[in-house]
């Protein structure tokens, strides 16, 4: 066991959240922003469909499988930045698990 | 007996047996297998176990139908349906996963070191995925019963004994595996039809491309109507009711405990959060192609259906008539069918789409396969959820914690037979109020577990106190808005019933805070164990201050 500065653990924590606010906001923004401003958005086309309505049936979806994705591999890049170890974790977790 | 009922019949015994080997060959054999299936399953299965749990019968049959009646308004539960795990993905699953216990009920009951919050979770646990549950047997007895021409009664049967089995039997451990084969087959199902009918109708096999051609046509039929036009939003109620359902959809989809569970299967924080994005774009080909199919269906009814003489309507019209999922009166007696005069249920437009298409009899035996699967899925995963929340929060936490890890088995096993067969019996002849439920289950879940999770997690200040009381004040907000909406007249901004989650969410939390500052803040222990929840495995929070473990990792040196 190797004690970490307070200002690094503080520093992962950050980034991490930070990211997760930003993927949020985006979230929000295709899916509740665009609902708030379906009216003007229906007059601009888009492949056939007037915007809000594709917004709503695919691009909300793909903009939120595409964010899931940027988090799972961004998330990885700042473990191993913080120089966590996937392997070790997993043997961490199986023997800290509260199984009863 | 004709060829169609033998295809059909054949495809479903097919993967009946399919289902039952696979639970045979991974039977649990400890309470960690029967839970949460040993935490060993790789994210790619997990988010296909999670899709196939997610999609119901519901989702498989209804929700095209759905989008294709309410338009855009339909699109709330698309988006509402799907943006759910960001919520969970992001702020939940892989800090529950770190915490590392079995149940839902059971985090919150020691997150917050308070076994009333522990039961009262359980029994919502249990009320929501009994209602839930009842909703899938009786969806399965109607796609039995239609398509092998029997009794309705006896496919709900035949479901319940098929569930009852392979998940007392293989428990969570079971049911993983039949889940990652019944999304494979339900998506299969799902998708074959669609892309058929694209290539019919635009002459791409892609329809999530080239759909917006149709819909685009379909403008100018419905100004020839003189009807409101498909894309139009809010006709079907206000921007406020749209917004505040798909915020309910979103947060229940969160705080579902048969969800949430399938995140405690995986090894780490980090396969959590890629269980998560591969879910999500599993079921994202089933929400993106449900619009398609509502596109063409309503195309296909507009043009071929619609504007044809009376006695000379396409032969699948009949079958469905019978059933009395479409209606065709001539109410105006000119012996052409109008548009207007068309009435159709939304349950008949993906299950129609091979007759429709005119695909054959195997494309309808696979539809017939798909929907049970997505039937039996989720049921299962709803069956897994009550036993836990009988047998391990209920039984081993409160009444026995001595009973030994055969008899734990035993029980889990038991509470899995009995509590199939009491929501068989129930879904046999389901009463109306249980539809109503599952139709609310998602605004009582926001209303309960999503901010008892949310606070629990994010928020070290929470405490006892304050879980009890938000989650009895979401509770009681979320079904006082519902029944004040749906019986008394009473809304807030035109936002009905189904929307009731956003009003249940913010009370709880509202409450949770006010609550936790007015009593003792938590014991050290608990405020360390939330900040941990920050970290991944390797960091422990401990004494103020964060610890690597720096070891060298030796592979199973700590089981």
């Amino acid at each position: 066991m190797k004690k970490i500065e307070k200002s690094v653990a503080d520093a992962y924590f950050r980034a991490r959240t930070t990211m997760i606010i930003i993927y949020l906001a985006i979230g929000i923004l295709v899916s509740y922003g665009v609902v708030l401003f379906a009216e003007p958005l229906s007059q601009i086309a888009f492949n056939g469909f007037p915007l809000h309505y594709y917004m709503g049936a695919q691009g909300a979806i793909l903009t939120f499988i595409i964010l899931l994705f940027i988090n799972a591999v961004v998330s990885d890049k700042i473990d191993k930045k913080y120089g966590i170890d996937a392997k070790r974790n997993e043997s961490i977790s199986a023997g800290k698990t509260y199984d009863h | 007996m004709d060829a169609q009922f033998l295809v059909s019949l054949t495809l479903i015994v097919a993967t009946f047996g399919l289902y039952i080997g696979i639970a045979l060959y991974n039977k649990a054999k400890a309470t960690s297998d029967f839970y949460v299936a040993g935490r060993g399953v790789p994210p790619v299965f997990n988010g296909m176990a999670i899709g196939a749990d997610w999609m119901s019968a519901a989702s498989f049959i209804g929700l095209a139908g759905t989008v294709m009646i309410l338009g855009y308004d339909g699109l709330a539960y698309i988006m509402g349906w799907t943006g759910g795990y960001l919520l969970l993905t992001f702020l939940l699953a892989p800090q529950l996963r770190k915490y590392g216990r079995y149940t839902v009920p059971e985090f919150i009951g020691d997150r917050y070191r308070s076994n009333t919050a522990r039961l009262i979770a359980a029994i919502a646990t249990i009320i929501i995925s009994f209602t839930y549950s009842v909703g899938q047997l009786s969806g399965s007895g109607v796609v039995i019963g239609r398509l092998l021409e029997v009794n309705a009664a006896v496919g709900t049967l035949i479901g319940v004994v098929l569930i009852a089995f392979y998940s007392a039997l293989g428990g969570m451990k079971g049911i993983t595996w039949t889940q990652v084969a019944q999304y494979v087959v339900l998506i299969i199902a799902y998708l074959i039809p669609v892309i058929f009918m694209a290539m019919q109708l635009t002459g791409n096999p892609m329809p999530w491309v080239s759909y917006g051609q149709v819909i685009d046509e379909m403008r100018a039929l419905d100004q020839d109507l003189g009807i409101t036009e498909y894309i139009v939003p809010f006709t079907e109620g206000t921007k406020w009711q749209f917004l505040a359902l798909m915020f309910t959809l979103m947060a229940g989809t969160a705080g579902l405990p048969h969800v949430i569970v399938r995140f405690y299967t995986v090894s780490t924080m980090k396969a959590a959060r890629w269980s998560g994005a591969w879910a999500l774009l599993f079921i994202g080909l089933l929400y993106l192609s449900a619009p398609a199919y509502a596109a063409f269906s309503r195309f296909i009814l507009m043009t071929q259906v619609a504007g044809s003489s009376i006695s000379n309507l396409p032969a699948w019209t009949a079958s469905w008539v019978d059933t009395g999922l479409l209606s065709v009166a001539d109410t105006n007696g000119d012996n052409i069918l109008q548009w207007q005069e068309i009435v159709i249920s939304n349950d008949i437009v993906v299950m129609a789409t091979p007759e429709i298409a005119n695909l054959g009899i195997f494309v309808i035996g696979l539809m017939a396969a798909g929907a049970m699967a997505a039937a039996l899925s989720t049921a299962g995963g709803l069956m897994i959820a009550i036993s836990a929340a009988l047998s391990h929060d209920i039984y081993f936490r409160s009444i026995n914690p001595n009973a030994s890890e055969k008899k734990r088995l035993l029980v889990g096993r038991w509470s899995i037979v009995i509590a199939t067969v009491v929501a068989g019996l129930v879904a046999l002849n389901p009463p109306g109020a249980i539809t109503q439920i599952v139709a609310w289950a998602f605004a009582l879940a926001s209303g309960s577990f999503f901010p008892a999770l949310l606070l629990g997690v994010w928020w070290k200040r929470s405490n006892g106190p304050g879980v009890i009381w938000g989650m009895v004040v979401g509770l009681s907000v979320t079904l006082g808005y519902i029944f004040a909406a749906k019986f008394g007249g009473f809304t807030i901004l035109g936002i009905i019933d189904t929307g009731a989650g956003v009003f249940g969410a913010s009370a709880a939390i509202l409450t949770n805070v006010i609550v936790s500052l007015a009593t003792k803040e938590p014991v050290k222990e608990v405020q360390e164990e939330v900040i941990d929840l920050r970290y991944p495995e390797q960091m422990t929070y401990r004494d103020g201050e964060v610890w690597m473990d720096d070891t060298e990792d030796v592979p199973n040196s700590t089981r």
